[in-house]
């Protein structure tokens, strides 16, 4: 290009409400910046309502006397032809249309408005973001925290143990494994579950580089990029998991029954108790909130302790704090499924026989309180109380029919906007479940858009429907109770019809939500959560386990819906990046470090140097 | 037979009121939340498809949106915000503009500007016509009796002419509403005698609003049912009473009765109606159009002109009584020539017609399908 050319005018064009995804972003202020950067010659917000029209563009471009444009904005991507065009129209160079894309560097929220500020300074100056927002190095510690133990914790932690490197291991349950635990089979495969898992809860557990900490939870990190400082809050296990040998006496003893939260609270527990035979530590544990010798202080029971054949229990044991210093964070907090009593008309809370999917999971688990039989809820007397309770029992009879319905909670803007991704294909296993199970039931997917993406997935679904399921397009619209089991009304929009027909059980497809806590975590962390509770990765495309600070990685569904296939693929490259920076022995500080000022400053300096056409210095790794 | 794709249909229908229809992804929770979808009419969500289509002919032939009477559910569960209930309410209006043959019916839903107009132009020439009749055979200071100023046997006269007149036109839309969805439809073929064996459906379906009342809530229907039984109390009683009602300062109450109750009714509900539009209490009342409060407002004007002339009248205030009945009919003209067969009027006739065709049409299909036995896919039961 001639030095001699008129001098550079470039307009912004802020196009903020394209996907509704933004929130707490405070644009005027990004429109102020914009305007003090250098040859910005107009800053225009684009009418959220009317579609871009090129011929009006075109007019603005040349009444303004732009040389340049730049459309900032959540998304802008999409308007990049229109204003190409417009470009050309108003006999400017197309190739100095660029974007300040906010979604791409994970701006969605005020938290990052920084990240969105640099974006716009690094387009306005033609350079990429990573190269003018480079946080500086700093030495990290060899330690890492992973939290959470559930498939994706524990392969992180695994990977890196497995590398020679020391891994604290914090989970808020009694025993790692998470949701995975719970699971009967695998989709589209039907690998048993806890075939796959627990060998690894296993391995961690015997892991000398990995350090469990259950009954644990994050409270409090301080410290700085590459040597954070964590206080870690210990609640009081009462049970010591050296000496118990899980002989299961003071289970015998113990007079106290809750609900059992790894089963779903379809059966009940003790208070003192093992959530599943393969509990990693394998040990029991006291629940103290229902414990009658912590609740009434010593005064009362006590029974388990005089039972105990090795004197593991210490029922007075105090929670206490612990700290670690560690280099590097990787936040595997997973998910908690959508409360189905939230949507009153399908009647889950109400009518017995209404399940929701991890219920079902743990009724058809071989493992779980039926031996895997698929049975109804049935009525019967307590002996003590005389009150009427729903049981599963094994003698019932099973359910000669069962309805699953989709999307429970997702891709509904009264509840979820997204879509959870994994229940389609749960959905599809529990039928394929069912029919192998009870070959003369009858079995319906009431489904909205079918959602088998992966691989080997839509085989699955063609192999599900061979089996003889009724897939029904359309979603259930109430479930009520009939004089035999259920009724069950939606629209079949196939064959135009409303199909009301009886049931005898119906599993709710209920969706993901990021996991209780998760919102604490992210604050005591200083990361972003995104408008759903999801946490934000550094950048959707390139970098999608990092976080805005340094040294703190996220692996799996806390990052946003996904299976298992993918929550282990992402793990073991969060494992992958961890292990780079302990090689390498430093980390990047974040993001949030580098203020827009100085991205603005690189980028007008890296701009300065393109000029002279001097050769791109190398793009810097992110780890 | 080919099918004409409209691609401005969803355009043409936004003018009418519809909103968002373009959000819906067809999960048919809609059509499942509704009482009233069952084995023939599945609705509304394949009403949604048809716009979304741009199927012109399908939607003029659908008699669905009539089977519709807005309580609201479908909107309130939908999970993409694509408001069916709002949906159905502006192919109503739609549907109103297509049967209509004159094209006025379109162009007062499409611009609330004209019907203000016409609103406006009417009432003036009814006022100006009054006047100069009045002054040309009576004294402004009498209300009634000999040299009144606008005797009512002499504008009984214009009441039924102008009745004539509005049943007709009311009448030839009917006959298209009947060509379009039934008498054109070479598919379903409805035997002769189906039609007076259902015929008491008109006057049953007119009178009870019985599809109505079959809505979860019933509180619509309940205001809705008041409204018109007061509006045709007063109707009968000027039509086949003004002899007994008119003639003052006595107050006949066998026939007055019955007028203060329909006067309350009339007020009562418009005013609810109006206040819940305002504050959007219900779920019909959240999206409302320009017509819509044209309607109510005009409602609300003839009834309390109605009642302060009637005041007037016995109070013995003959020159403002004859002034405020000429105002009541700058107000009462224009609604009855405007909307009855135009507008939102005209749905007294279209919905008993809608359940008389619909019920024939499902007779119909259902016994077709006896004979034929149309395949039933994953529908029973083991």
């Amino acid at each position: 290009m001639a030095p001699t050319a008129s001098p550079k005018k470039i307009g912004i064009f802020f196009s903020h409400a394209d996907t509704g995804r933004l929130d707490g972003l405070d644009i005027p202020r990004i429109m102020a910046f914009a305007r003090e950067l250098p040859d910005v010659a107009a800053v225009e917000e684009l009418d959220p309502e009317a579609r871009p029209d090129p011929k009006i563009l075109a007019e603005t471009i040349q009444r303004l006397q732009l040389t340049e444009v730049v459309i900032a904005g959540d998304t802008p991507g999409g308007h990049k032809p229109v204003f190409t065009r417009a470009m050309v129209m108003a006999g400017g160079d197309p190739e100095l249309v660029r974007l300040a894309s906010f979604g791409e560097v994970g701006a969605a929220t005020g938290a990052a408005e920084n990240s969105a500020l640099a974006a716009v300074a690094c387009a306005v100056h033609g350079v990429p973001f990573g190269l003018a927002v480079t946080p500086a190095r700093v030495p990290v510690h060899p330690d890492t925290l992973v939290i959470g133990a559930g498939v994706a914790g524990i392969e992180t932690a695994l990977r890196i143990a497995g590398a020679g490197h020391k891994v604290h291991l914090v989970e808020r349950a009694a025993t790692i494994g998470g949701h995975m635990a719970m699971f009967d089979k695998t989709f589209p495969t039907l690998d048993c579950a806890a075939c796959i898992l627990t060998p690894k809860m296993v391995a961690a557990g015997q892991h000398e580089n990995i350090d469990i900490l259950n009954c644990s939870e994050v409270q409090d990190v301080g410290g700085v990029a590459g040597e954070y400082k964590v206080r870690v809050l210990r609640r009081a296990r009462r049970v010591d998991p050296e000496a118990c040998v899980a002989c299961h006496a003071c289970r015998d003893v113990c007079p106290v029954r809750v609900p059992s939260e790894f089963d779903e609270g379809i059966v009940e527990r003790k208070a003192i108790y093992m959530a599943f035979p393969q509990a990693i530590p394998n040990s029991y544990v006291v629940d103290g909130e229902n414990c009658l010798w912590v609740k009434s202080e010593g005064k009362k029971c006590g029974a388990c302790v005089k039972k105990c054949p090795k004197d593991a229990i210490h029922l007075d044991e105090e929670p206490h704090s612990e700290e670690l210093t560690v280099g590097n964070i990787v936040v595997a907090t997973g998910f908690d499924t959508f409360d189905a009593e939230l949507i009153e008309r399908y009647g889950y809370g109400k009518l017995p026989n209404v399940l929701t999917a991890l219920e079902f999971e743990r009724l058809t688990n071989a493992s779980g309180p039926t031996g895997g039989r698929i049975v109804t809820r049935t009525a019967r007397r307590k002996r003590k109380t005389k009150q009427e309770e729903w049981v599963f029992d094994t003698e019932a009879p099973a359910p000669r029919s069962v309805a699953i319905i989709h999307c429970v909670g997702s891709r509904d803007q009264n509840h979820n906007p997204y879509c959870s991704r994994v229940c389609c294909m749960y959905s599809l296993k529990f039928a394929h479940l069912v029919k192998e199970k009870l070959p003369d039931a009858a079995c319906y997917q009431f489904y909205i858009d079918m959602r088998a993406f992966g691989k080997g997935y839509e085989e699955f679904f063609e192999r599900i429907k061979d089996e003889g399921v009724f897939v029904v397009r359309g979603r259930t619209a109430r479930i009520e109770a009939g004089t035999d089991g259920m009724v069950i009304r939606g629209e079949d929009v196939v064959h135009d019809r409303i199909r009301e027909f009886p049931v005898d059980m119906v599993l709710l497809a209920v969706g993901l939500e990021p996991a209780r806590g998760a919102q604490r975590l992210a604050k005591v962390l200083d990361i972003h959560p995104g408008c759903d509770g999801w946490f934000t990765e550094l950048n959707y495309n390139t970098d999608p386990t990092a976080t805005n600070r340094g040294g703190i990685h996220v692996a799996g569904v806390c990052q946003g819906p996904k299976d298992i296939p993918d929550t282990v693929a992402q793990a073991s490259a969060v494992a992958a990046r961890v292990l780079g920076s302990i090689i390498s022995g430093s980390v990047r500080v974040g993001r949030d470090s580098v203020s827009p000022e100085e991205a603005a400053d690189t980028a007008a300096r890296l701009a300065s140097i393109k000029t002279q056409e001097e050769p791109w210095p190398s793009e810097p790794t992110h780890t | 037979m080919a099918i004409r794709a409209n691609p401005h249909l969803i355009d043409e229908l936004e003018k009418y009121g519809a909103q968002d229809v373009v959000k819906c992804y067809h999960c048919g929770n809609c059509s499942a939340t509704c009482p009233f979808s069952g084995d023939v009419f599945v609705f509304p969500r394949k009403s949604m498809r048809y716009l979304q289509l741009g199927l012109s002919s399908r939607l003029q032939g659908n008699l669905e949106p009539w089977l519709c009477y807005y309580c609201g559910e479908c909107s309130e569960e939908c999970p993409r915000g694509a408001e069916p209930g709002e949906t159905m309410m502006s192919m109503r209006r739609w549907l109103t503009a297509r049967y209509d043959f004159t094209g006025i019916s379109g162009l007062f839903y499409r611009s609330a500007k004209a019907e203000l107009l016409a609103i406006v132009l009417v009432a003036l020439l009814t006022g100006l016509g009054l006047t100069l009749f009045g002054m040309a055979q009576g004294d402004i200071n009498i209300y009634d009796g000999p040299g009144a100023f606008l005797p009512a046997e002499k504008i009984h006269v214009f009441d039924w002419v102008m009745a004539g007149v509005l049943v007709v036109l009311l009448g030839i839309n009917c006959v298209r509403m009947w060509w379009y969805t039934v008498g054109a439809d070479k598919e379903v073929r409805i035997p002769p005698g189906e039609y007076i064996k259902q015929l008491f459906l008109v006057p049953w379906h007119f009178i009870t609003q019985h599809r109505y009342s079959q809505c979860d809530r019933k509180q619509p229907w309940a205001v809705h049912l008041v409204l018109m039984l007061s509006y045709l109390t007063m109707l009968i009683l000027i039509m086949f009473f003004l002899h007994r009602v008119q003639h003052g300062p006595a107050i006949d109450w066998k026939a007055h009765a019955f007028g203060y109750l329909a006067a309350a009714g009339l007020v009562g509900t418009t005013i609810y109606a109006l206040a819940g539009r305002v504050r959007k209490t219900w779920t019909h009342y959240q999206h409302s159009h320009e017509t819509d409060w044209i309607f109510l407002v005009l409602l609300l004007v003839v009834s309390v002109t109605g009642i302060i002339q009637h005041v007037l009248h016995r109070g013995g205030w003959t020159t403002a009584a004859n002034v405020v009945y000429i105002a009541h009919m700058m107000g009462v003209v224009p609604m009855l020539v405007l909307e009855v067969p135009f507008s939102k009027w005209s749905h007294m006739a279209y919905r008993p017609l809608a359940m008389y065709f619909s019920t024939m049409r499902e007779k119909a299909l259902l016994a077709e399908e006896e004979t034929e036995e149309r395949p039933q896919p994953a529908a029973q039961t083991a």
